[in-house]
C-alpha cells in the first residue's frame, strides 16, 4: 500500500501588478533590477472583495472537474488569511464545493512549509485508515496583510491557491518526511496586530524601515535578512536529512522543488547545497512568492511542460514563516 | 578557514553590491550605507557573501549597525583577515 498525488490544479486571481506599475509608485525602484535579482516580473493579487477562500474554491473546482467529488473523504485547508476566526474555512468549503457531509475537514495555519505539512498529514490520515481520498487546498493572500506603501513585500508576494488530491495507491509515491519548527523566529515574519494578543488598531502609526518601505503593526512584517539567515542554516539540513531518511542521494534524484521564496535566495541555496542547475526549479516570474501555493504550482507547471514525468523522484522542501520547515520526496 | 586579504574582501564586497565600475574606489573607510548601490537587496548579497567565505550568518541587528567596510570586517572577526 502507498499514497500518491493524483492531481493538482491551481488558480491565480485575475488582477496583475507588474514591476512597471510598482516602479511608478516607488521612484527609486528599478523594474529590471528587481526582475534580475528576485526573479519576479509580475504578481497576481486579489481584489478587495476576494479572499483566500474564494481562490481556494476556484482551484478546488478545477481539480474536481475531472474527479468524482463524492470520493473525497477529507478536506485539509491551509491558509494564514482566514475568512473568520471561526469557523474553519474548510467547513465553508465543504458546503460550497458540495462535498459529502460524512468527511473530516479542518484548517491549519502554516505558510511556506504548508504544502509539505499537508502531504504529511494526508499520508498519515490514509495510513491510519481515516481517509482514502484527500483534498488538500493551500491558498494564500498575503497581499491582504501588506501595507500599500510597503515596497519590499509588495514586490515579493503574490496571491494564489492550489488544490491537490492525495489518494491511497498500490505503490508508495510519497516518501518519508522531515519536519522542523523553531518558534524563536516568529517575529521575523508576522502580522503583529489583528489577533487577540494585539487587536487591530485603527490608529496604528506608520513605521518607516529606512529603505523605502512603510507599514503599520496591522500589516505583514518581514525581516528579510534574518529570514535569509534562517534559510541558510535550515534548508541545507532539511535537504540532507530528507535524503538520508529516504535512503537516497541528490545524484539519484530527478528533480528538486523548493518553496519559491525569491530567486536570489533560492539560487544561493542551490549553490550552497550543490544542486545541479538543470535539476532545480526556479520560477517566480509571473506569480511572485505565493507562500503555501508555490510548491504545488511548481509541480503542476513541471508536469505540464514535461520537466518531470512518470516515475521521476522529486525532492520537495518548504521553509519560512514560523519558523517552520519540511521536506519529502515524491514519485511522480 | 583561510585568512582573506583585505583587497580580496573588497572585491567580494564590490561583487555583492554589483559595483561594475572597476575604478570606483572602495576603501576601509568607505561608508557602505552612503553608496548608491546599498539597498535592502544588497544586504542579502552581503549576508550570502559572508556565509560563503566565512561560514558565518550575520544577524540583521548587527548588519544595521555596520557603517564602514572596516566595521563590517570587525563584525566578521578580525581573525578572518590577513
Amino acid at each position: 500500500m502507498g499514497v500518491k498525488i493524483a492531481n493538482i490544479e491551481y488558480y491565480l486571481p485575475e488582477k496583475v501588478v507588474t514591476n512597471d506599475q510598482l516602479a511608478k509608485q516607488f521612484p527609486d525602484w528599478s523594474s529590471e533590477k528587481i526582475e534580475k535579482k528576485v526573479g519576479i516580473r509580475e504578481r497576481h493579487i486579489v481584489n478587495e472583495d476576494e479572499t483566500a477562500l474564494d481562490l481556494a474554491l476556484k482551484a478546488a473546482e478545477k481539480v474536481l472537474k475531472n474527479y468524482n467529488k463524492d470520493k473525497i473523504d477529507f478536506l485539509l485547508f491551509c491558509t494564514q488569511s482566514p475568512e473568520y476566526y471561526l469557523p474553519s474555512g474548510a467547513c465553508i468549503l465543504q458546503d460550497r464545493l458540495g462535498l459529502n457531509k460524512n468527511i473530516g475537514a479542518f484548517d491549519y495555519n502554516l505558510g511556506c512549509s504548508g504544502f509539505v505539512y499537508g502531504l504529511a498529514m494526508a499520508k498519515s490520515l490514509i495510513y491510519s485508515n481515516i481517509a482514502i481520498n484527500i483534498l488538500l487546498i493551500t491558498s494564500e493572500t498575503y497581499t491582504k496583510h501588506i501595507h500599500p506603501k510597503d515596497k519590499s513585500n509588495r514586490t515579493i508576494f503574490g496571491d494564489a491557491a492550489a488544490a491537490t488530491i492525495i489518494e491511497k495507491s498500490e505503490k508508495e509515491q510519497i516518501g518519508e518526511f522531515v519536519l522542523g519548527t523553531d518558534g524563536s523566529g516568529y517575529k521575523n515574519l508576522f502580522v503583529p496586530n489583528g489577533g487577540l494578543r494585539n487587536r487591530y488598531d485603527v490608529n496604528a502609526k506608520e513605521i518607516d524601515d529606512d529603505s523605502g518601505s512603510i507599514r503599520t503593526d496591522n500589516n505583514l512584517y518581514m525581516n528579510g535578512p534574518d529570514i535569509f539567515n534562517f534559510t541558510i542554516k535550515a534548508v541545507p539540513k532539511v535537504v540532507a536529512k530528507t535524503l538520508v531518511k529516504n535512503n537516497t542521494t541528490l545524484e539519484d534524484l530527478d528533480y528538486v522543488i523548493f518553496h519559491q521564496a525569491n530567486k536570489y535566495m533560492n539560487e544561493y541555496l542551490r549553490k550552497k547545497i550543490n544542486i545541479p542547475k538543470d535539476k532545480f526549479y526556479l520560477n517566480l516570474l509571473h506569480t511572485g512568492n505565493t507562500v503555501s501555493a508555490t510548491i504545488p504550482i511548481a509541480i503542476k507547471y513541471c508536469l505540464d511542460n514535461s520537466t518531470i514525468k512518470k516515475n521521476d523522484r522529486v525532492l520537495l522542501a518548504g521553509f519560512g514563516v514560523g519558523y517552520s520547515w519540511g521536506g519529502t520526496i515524491i514519485t511522480i | 578557514m583561510e585568512k582573506m586579504k583585505t583587497g580580496d574582501f573588497i572585491n567580494e564586497l564590490k561583487d555583492a553590491l554589483e559595483i561594475e565600475d572597476e575604478d570606483q574606489e572602495i576603501s576601509l573607510e568607505t561608508n557602505l550605507k552612503e553608496l548608491e548601490e546599498y539597498d535592502s537587496l544588497s544586504v542579502l548579497s552581503i549576508i550570502a557573501m559572508i556565509d560563503k567565505n566565512f561560514g558565518k550568518q550575520i544577524p540583521s541587528l548587527d548588519i544595521v549597525k555596520v557603517t564602514t567596510v572596516s566595521s563590517l570586517m570587525e563584525l566578521i572577526g578580525k581573525e578572518h583577515f590577513e
